[in-house]
């Protein structure tokens, strides 16, 4: 009975010394290549297909044993998902173990890779995530906090909707902005990478959110901007709701009383309403073009919305001499392009119809909101 | 139902990848499968003591928050699951009450929005678990609840629903929370109930199930998100519950017992409980009722609110 439990136990302290060279060999091609933008977990005859000829990372130091497991080249990780268990394991002792010890300044660069090769492999662990705020907080140091948004950047290429990673690129963030007053640069690559991120993950919350809060660092030039640069995105994207959203927190941005305080505020004010027209008139072209989109026309009833208490606020009043005629001339073209929707001639996709339900139901929520 | 088979399998299994990275929110999990548990009066399967004591391993004395998991961060989302768990098992008594409250309502920030843990990040649904969190253990008083309701409401859309953020992009599981909330504190007339109930009802698909924004698919855990807040606001006659019902019952895995996002989809503990939650919001049998602002049957708030009283 004795020699089964001393194999066992060999065996276990084999499974350890490769997790601990594999863990090895990882931090090290991470620290040797800052620039990896790709992370792919590859299935095991994925992984025998890749071209091994000659990996970016090997050296003399490189293992034989980690060589059928890791593979690096052009700033592209593979892993494949056969060790992920043990690799995932190893990472996570040796996190806990430096992130536990008592001298913890001495451990410093232990904590910040280990806990950046787990979270690359489980970019959940919100604890890791703080250790590391933890050792950024005690001194500002611009060029960390970039590699820090690298990192996120990364995880983010495969995982977009992680919510962790997004709140940890906020802080960062918000450490930056404590110490920059200009912060446009940032914020339009900022903008930049929720655009592409938003390419590729349709409808992804995290993302617009995050977009979404990057509008309360923008200028009002940044927010005009945006607005002009989204337009055409939209328009090949129509069914994305979240990316009419953001255009509904730019308009919004604009009333903001911090964006129209000033001797420019009347300027402001009509270039805003200006917008508001164009863009309703923006919208109406694309609920003709594309047939049945719930976002176009959850867009319309906002704009509507919006536009008929404006102009039942009486602001316009001075150059019409009847604001209620206002409304009315606004409702009624409302109204011809239901009847304009309810016309058209029924499709094999049922888009007409949707399109006429949709018009409908739009009809009906603006005479409730107009009183 | 299956479900009780799928839950006590998923408490096995415990080395594949898939559950490894499910460790840092164990103690979500925890609260989701415990609570499926009771819906279906099966809560003494398991074993009360084990369950408690591995929670308070979970607690950090020093702040007064819960970790995910042993030897995880404290952080809101965790702390609430905690509190619900404990309350399922009538044990509030094992927390330092004045210590876990004194946690969460430190949290609140200057503009009346809460922090989900030290390092900052704000979101309507850490309002809501602070709100319920010290509700449960009758510490409301802690926070100023006031400019809590005021950041709320500042948080909501011209479409009558709530984001995460003053200007976040409504969505079911964020009016969940702010709902809540309001329903928590007493607030609700700051909701136009027309306005939200017409953008939730909207929410259900052709095939009864109901999404969670405008454009995507139905989801089972929805069911939960929008029903609930349906009936906090009195409109819940608004949507089509048999199809919804069947909508539900057709994402049951039936060999296996469980229930996933979509029919033939894989089934988990989330939507598994999501899914029972929505069923017993719809009075189906066999179910226990639940408590729409509390997320917890109807019988452990009653318990909870009614004991307080005498
Ligand atoms: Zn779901």
């Amino acid at each position: 009975m004795e020699q089964p439990a001393a194999a066992a136990v060999a065996a276990e302290q084999e499974g350890m010394a490769q997790g601990e060279d594999l863990l090895h060999q990882f931090e090290r091609i991470l620290h040797h290549d800052p620039l990896i933008d790709e992370v792919g977990f590859l299935h095991p005859t994925q992984f025998q297909s890749l071209d091994r000829s000659q990996t970016g990372y090997s050296t003399s130091e490189s293992h034989e044993y980690t060589q059928e497991y890791l593979w690096c080249r052009d700033h592209k990780l593979a892993i494949s998902s056969e060790v992920l268990p043990k690799l995932y394991r190893t990472a996570r002792h040796a996190y806990s173990n430096s992130a536990t010890a008592k001298d913890a300044a001495l451990l410093e660069p232990d904590l910040m890779s280990h806990s950046k090769a787990l979270l690359i492999l489980c970019p959940d662990m919100l604890t890791a995530w703080n250790s590391r705020k933890m050792v950024l907080s005690v001194s500002y140091d611009f060029t960390k906090l970039k590699d820090e948004l690298q990192l996120c950047t990364l995880i983010l290429s495969y995982s977009p909707k992680n919510e962790s990673t997004w709140s940890h690129r906020r802080w960062v963030i918000k450490k930056v902005s404590e110490h920059h007053q200009d912060m446009s640069g940032l914020v339009e690559r900022e903008s930049l990478l929720v655009k592409e991120i938003a390419e590729k993950s349709k409808m992804n919350y995290r993302a617009w959110r995050h977009r979404c809060w990057l509008i309360s660092y923008m200028t009002r030039e940044q927010v005009l901007d945006e607005l002009k640069k989204s337009a055409r995105w939209n328009e090949l994207h129509v069914a994305d709701n979240c990316c009419f959203h953001y255009r509904r927190s730019l308009l919004l941005a604009l009333l903001d009383s911090h964006c129209i305080e000033g001797e420019n505020s009347l300027d402001f004010k009509s270039e805003v309403h200006l917008l508001w027209k164009e863009e309703l008139r923006w919208n109406e072209m694309l609920i003709r073009r594309y047939q049945g989109r719930e976002s176009l026309w959850i867009h319309r009833r906002f704009l509507s919305q919006w536009w008929v208490e404006f102009l039942l606020s009486g602001e316009e009043m001075e150059c019409c001499a009847a604001g209620t005629s206002l409304i009315d001339l606004f409702l009624s073209q409302e109204i011809y392009l239901l009847s304009d929707c309810l016309n058209v001639p029924a499709d094999e996709f049922g888009e007409a119809c949707i399109q006429a339900e949709l018009a409908a139901l739009y009809i009906l929520w603006i005479s409730k909101a107009t009183p | 139902m299956g479900c009780l088979r799928f839950l006590l399998l998923l408490m096995q299994k415990k080395d594949s990848f898939e559950s490894l990275v499910m460790e840092h929110i164990r103690l979500n999990g925890a609260y989701w499968g415990l609570t499926t548990l009771d819906l279906l009066h099966k809560l003494d399967a398991v074993d009360a003591d084990e369950v408690i004591q591995w929670i308070m391993s979970c607690y950090h004395p020093e702040s007064g928050g819960f970790g995910g998991n042993v030897g995880h961060d404290p952080h809101v989302l965790y702390t609430l699951s905690a509190v619900q768990v404990l309350c399922l098992f009538d044990r509030l008594d094992v927390l330092d009450v004045d210590k876990v409250a004194d946690y969460v309502s430190g949290l609140q920030n200057e503009d009346g929005s809460f922090s989900g843990d030290i390092w900052g990040e704000v979101d309507t649904r850490f309002s809501y678990i602070v709100i319920c969190t010290l509700a449960l253990l009758h510490h409301l008083h802690k926070i100023n609840v006031q400019k809590a309701v005021d950041y709320i409401v500042s948080c909501k859309n011209l479409d009558g629903g709530f984001g995460a953020m003053p200007g976040g992009e409504s969505h079911a599981g964020q009016i969940f929370c702010c709902v809540g909330a309001l329903a928590i504190t007493g607030s609700l007339h700051h909701i136009d109930r027309d306005l939200l109930g017409w953008w939730l009802c909207e929410r259900q698909c052709k095939e009864g199930g109901l999404n969670g924004r405008p454009e995507k698919l139905a989801d089972v855990c929805y069911s939960w998100w929008v029903l609930s807040s349906l009936i906090m606001i009195d409109r819940v006659h608004w949507i089509d519950k048999d199809k919804l019902a069947k909508f539900i019952l057709n994402c049951q895995d039936k060999e296996n017992g469980g229930i996933s996002d979509r029919p033939d989809n894989a089934v988990d503990i989330y939507h598994t409980y999501f899914g029972v939650a929505g069923l017993s919001l719809m009075e189906y049998p066999g179910v226990k009722p639940m408590d729409p602002a509390y997320a917890l049957p109807l019988d452990v708030v009653n318990r909870i609110f009614l004991r307080k009283r005498d």
